[in-house]
């Protein structure tokens, strides 16, 4: 079954012209990476006022692309309170 | 005039503070590039993980012109998870200042009503056209540098055409954040208001006509065709004139004191 699944993905990647994409698609994974590391470095140096933390890095790494938004909207004001 | 400069300087720090003026444009450039790549890597995305023996893709596909690409952008990811990004972000423009007794205290002072409104409306516009801006000429470079090459006045109209729209949006978001208490009731209202008029163009000439949204439908029509529709300046006027209602209805509201400041 998993070699099923192999061949399917990995094996088919080999034709993809990796050299040729990647000029074009850095700028694109540099922007989200940069958006993420932005939330994480706020919410590690305000990590003191916060009130959950833990939820919101796993928010910030996983929810793609609107997590790091739904922690400067909603993730911050909260600490405003405090 | 005076008190006008000072509020929107206010308000520029409130956002230096909340880090908006670097993450929204960010979050636009990314809503810009994202089209454009998703459009040109599709067929060998799809050839390569969808397990596509058998599959014939469609080469039209790949043959869109850079116009179509630019209005997708403006339809599929503006339009969509771009404004309510933007909504998102400005449902507290009012409702924060209600919520901890702001509003009130600014109302103490010498100041009108008008200049605190303004101030609110013109600083939260210029940040999110400023987004919106960026975010579309990086995707024109995309486009331009992937696709054809499209016509740069086409490309100044359609912006213009589409930062209309754009003001709409800010200014029915404060006119919700000041009537509505709650963020997530705010939130809600104008995303599903907007989006409503966003769905409804082109039903009917009658709605079009009224209906705001209809700008960001004159811009991609200015992009694809590139031939401008007559009824596009009707289409801002009434526009602005909806505008000028909703700054009314502001005005009127925070004048006569509806708002509860608890």
């Amino acid at each position: 079954m998993w070699k099923m699944q192999l061949h399917y993905g990995f094996d088919e990647l080999k034709n993809f012209d990796f050299m040729a994409v990647i000029p074009i698609i850095l700028p694109f994974i540099a922007v989200g990476i940069f958006l993420v590391l932005l939330a994480l470095i706020d919410l590690y140096r305000y990590r003191k006022t916060r009130e959950s933390v833990l939820m919101w890095t796993v928010i910030i790494l996983f929810v793609n692309t609107l997590g790091p938004i739904l922690y400067f909207v909603i993730g911050r004001k909260d600490s405003e309170r405090l | 005039m005076n008190k006008f400069i000072v509020l929107l300087k206010k308000e520029f720090v409130q956002m230096l503070r909340d880090l908006k003026v670097i993450w929204l444009p960010i979050v636009f450039i990314f809503l810009g590039i994202t089209q454009p790549i998703v459009t040109y890597y599709l067929p060998s995305i799809l050839g390569a993980l969808g397990g596509g023996q058998g599959i014939t893709i469609d080469p039209s596909m790949t043959a869109q012109k850079g116009g179509e690409v630019l209005a997708a952008t403006l339809g599929s990811q503006f339009d969509q998870l771009g404004f309510m990004i933007l909504v998102i972000s400005m449902m507290g423009i009012i409702q924060t200042d209600k919520a901890n007794g702001m509003l009130a205290f600014i109302l103490t002072r010498p100041v009108t009503v008008i200049s605190y409104i303004a101030g609110k409306i013109v600083s939260n516009y210029l940040i999110a056209a400023f987004s919106v801006t960026i975010g579309y000429f990086v995707s024109y470079l995309y486009v331009n540098y992937l696709f054809t090459d499209v016509s740069f006045s086409h490309m100044i109209t359609a912006l213009l055409f589409y930062l209309v729209w754009v003001l709409f949006i800010v200014s029915f978001t404060t006119m919700i954040s000041t009537i509505f208490n709650s963020q997530g009731i705010i939130a809600l209202i104008s995303i599903v208001f907007l989006i409503g008029c966003r769905i409804i163009v082109g039903l009917s000439p009658v709605i079009d006509f009224v209906n705001s949204a209809s700008m960001s439908k004159h811009a991609m029509e200015v992009l694809i065709s590139g031939s401008v529709n007559s009824k596009a300046i009707d289409n801002a006027l009434v526009t602005l004139f909806w505008i000028v209602l909703i700054l009314f209805v502001i005005n009127y509201w925070i004048a006569n004191k509806k708002v509860n400041h608890e």
